[in-house]
């Protein structure tokens, strides 16, 4: 089981904040977030236990994984 | 003094508020020209004025409050206007960038600036209707918060047939009256926050200023102007973060990204990450409690959160105050904030420089160097401090100093954060040590505005590594003297993020972004190239609209790269102001806890390389050793009164 976290306009699009899974890896993630397609999921940046993570990573038991989209302000 | 020039209404007014004098201020096209508008028009102005041994609280201070040329022309999020003054905070010159509606009504009246100099006999109130200028008596007003103010106001300008005379107003609340140092003045629900601006006000014994007329912004290419806008609000609407992040979520939509990057100040600046983010996040804003976007007169960005506080419809919470009212001092109640907010603006107070002031003071508490009550996420306390502060009264009249004074009599000054005595912003620089360098060598003190934003780069659009002294400093230079020139021309800075093109935002991941955030620290010298010479940019950039605006409106050339050097010769003119007061290296500074202490005691970079960017980025401006301009900098940016002709 792993803990998912979205941030940013990307949570306002999938109507959830948290939620979570049995997937294995980030690949199969990114096919099921809520609201938000595969293309637009592969645009958003992603953190694994607070460290950046590629597509391919493979997940452990546990894991929090974050989505966030770049943003500017001031 | 009339103008040859489209975008200028060809005249500035000083006021003599000891004798009510008005005179015409000579502002020649010429130094239109070079010195543009707004920040850099002001600093001129005041460059002029001051030998350097003048006082913030003196009938020789001015507060110059400025119009650009874009301001009033329908170019996007042009209702901007500037204040500048000596700073009570800092000494030195400070400058703030305002939205609301004042500027556009002070060129309705007929001027591009207004500069008052002295102190009326008794609170006043000046109107300003088509220049003519008629001065009111304000004790009825005096101790009125800002929105009572604004109200009053509207009550004594209605008309016979019952409607209020259209009006822009700037006024300042109790806090400026008690010259609060950190007090601010606002218009409409729009601060001039920083820097103290609305203690001068106090000072000065003025509670408000009204303007309103009909004159008209004369545009010299109105056709190819009205296409230009149309184009460009579009490219805003369309922009990954003008068009989609903060219309959505403000500023406050920040909060999550710099809690992953490190980067969220708390508890007083010891950390980067706050356990309880979520709480005063920009997302549980938008979803619970926002009612409406706002935005500033022709603004497509609408950034402004509406909130409900008592009741009433009020103006939501920026990142700023969200985090430094929030982790800040370990608070995770947001609406504690909200109502915070509504009240600081009320009283006329810096929400910054103010929540700063009370974590330093929690961390002198808990440090037993100064017994004031306070203690981290103890909101009561905080809840009746606000008022304490703007009346001056028991502890809230030290506190209404700002962490630099008290940190000099209760010690502690390695955690009183603040940079040439006005307080940072809620971004901490450990981990954006660009920003880190931006914040210490700021005109105006802590500012990340000022201080060129580099944390943008450096984790929340870009991710260039965040804690590498490489290319900072000549990034710093480029953006500090592209927001410059923003800010002169009379617009809001937030349209500078047009400057990043939208697949570097839309695709983080993409191998061209990648390529990006990898090589653009190694670039310095590129950059220090285009910093260096700019007139090599002798063409406009396609993602850059303001360039062509800028032609289109006042008839005068513009290039990317003269833009720049406008720019470039704001940021200058400000610092030989400062030099005056004595600003130099040994005043570019940060708190040790910065500098000197890691944030991750596992990640050796982790802190500020403050004095090694410094000597990279004074040569980058062409500043000797001491970080003072040389005589060939100010010779080649025509500063200096023999130098302009």
């Amino acid at each position: 089981m792993i803990s998912v976290k979205i941030y940013g306009v990307a949570r306002l699009k999938a109507k959830v904040g948290s939620f979570t899974t049995n997937v294995k890896s980030m690949d199969e993630l990114l096919g099921i977030l809520p609201g938000i397609s595969r293309k637009e999921a592969k645009d958003l940046v992603a953190l694994v236990n607070g460290k950046p993570a590629k597509r391919n990573v493979q997940f452990h038991d546990g894991d929090e994984v974050v989505f966030l989209a770049p943003a500017g302000g001031g | 003094m009339s103008t040859e020039l489209g975008g200028y209404m060809g005249k500035v007014i000083k006021i003599n508020l000891n004798t009510q004098e008005v005179s015409e201020y000579p502002f020649t096209d010429q130094e239109r020209k070079l010195f543009i508008g707004g920040k850099t028009m002001a600093a001129k102005i005041l460059n002029d004025h001051f030998k350097g041994n003048e006082k913030p609280f003196s009938d020789e201070n001015l507060l110059v409050i400025t119009t650009g040329p874009l301001t009033g022309s329908g170019a996007p999020s042009s209702s901007r206007f500037n204040i500048s003054t000596l700073s009570p905070q800092t000494g030195y010159i400070t400058s703030s960038n305002c939205g609301g509606n004042f500027g556009y009504y002070l060129k309705k009246a007929g001027l591009d600036a207004l500069i008052l100099q002295g102190h009326c006999e008794k609170p006043s109130w000046i109107e300003i209707q088509n220049d003519h200028v008629v001065f009111h008596d304000a004790r009825d007003l005096w101790g009125l918060k800002t929105s009572q103010t604004q109200q009053a106001l509207d009550e004594k300008l209605k008309m016979k047939n019952g409607r209020v005379r259209k009006n822009g107003k700037i006024c300042i609340g109790p806090a400026g009256e008690n010259k609060v140092l950190y007090s601010c003045i606002v218009s409409n629900e729009r601060v001039s926050g920083r820097g103290g601006t609305g203690a001068i006000m106090g000072y000065m014994n003025v509670k408000a200023v009204v303007a309103s007329g009909n004159s008209t912004v004369k545009v010299v290419e109105k056709e190819k102007m009205v296409r230009h806008t149309q184009k460009w609000f579009k490219y805003l609407r369309n922009h990954p973060l003008t068009g989609n992040q903060l219309p959505k979520l403000g500023t406050a939509g920040l909060v999550s990204g710099m809690q992953m990057k490190n980067i969220l100040s708390t508890k007083n600046y010891q950390y980067g990450q706050y356990d309880d983010f979520e709480k005063i996040s920009g997302e549980l804003l938008a979803e619970k409690y926002n009612i409406v976007n706002k935005g500033c007169l022709t603004c497509p960005i609408k950034c402004a959160r509406t909130v409900e506080v008592d009741g009433k419809h009020v103006k939501g919470p920026e990142l700023e105050t969200l985090v430094l009212l929030g982790s800040g001092i370990l608070n995770n109640d947001l609406e504690s904030i909200l109502k915070w907010n509504y009240e600081l603006d009320e009283l006329g107070m810096d929400t910054i420089s103010c929540a700063n002031t009370i974590s330093y003071a929690m961390e002198a508490n808990e440090k037993g160097l100064w017994d004031n009550g306070l203690v981290f996420s103890d909101q009561k306390a905080v809840s009746e401090i606000f008022e304490k502060i703007a009346y001056r009264q028991g502890i809230g009249d030290e506190l209404a100093l700002g962490s630099k004074r008290l940190s000099e009599k209760y010690g502690g000054k390695e955690f009183a954060i603040h940079a040439k005595g006005m307080e940072l912003a809620a971004y901490e620089p450990r981990k954006s040590v660009g920003l880190g360098l931006g914040y210490a060598v700021s005109n105006r003190g802590g500012c990340h505005l000022n201080g060129g934003y580099l944390v943008i780069l450096e984790g929340l659009g870009l991710s260039i590594n965040p804690t590498t002294y490489h290319g900072k400093a000549d990034l710093t230079m480029l953006f500090q003297d592209l927001m410059e020139m923003i800010s002169a021309t009379g617009q809001c800075l937030f349209t500078s993020y047009a400057f990043f093109p939208s697949p570097l935002m839309n695709h983080p991941n993409s191998w061209y972004t990648k390529a990006c955030n990898k090589i653009l620290p190694y670039c310095g010298g590129v950059v220090r190239m285009i910093n260096k010479f700019p007139e090599i940019a002798f063409f406009h950039l396609p993602v850059f609209h303001h360039t062509k605006a800028f032609e289109y409106v006042t008839g005068m050339k513009m290039t990317f790269g003269h833009y720049i050097r406008c720019g470039e010769r704001g940021y200058n003119l400000e610092r030989e102001v400062n030099r005056k007061f004595g600003v130099d290296a040994n005043k570019d500074a940060l708190p040790k806890r910065l500098v000197e202490t890691l944030q991750d005691p596992n990640d050796p970079n982790s802190k500020v390389p403050l004095e090694k960017m410094k000597k990279i980025y004074y040569k980058a401006r062409g500043w000797d050793e001491k970080g003072i301009p040389t005589k060939k900098t100010l010779k080649k940016l025509k500063i200096g009164s023999d130098l302009i002709d």
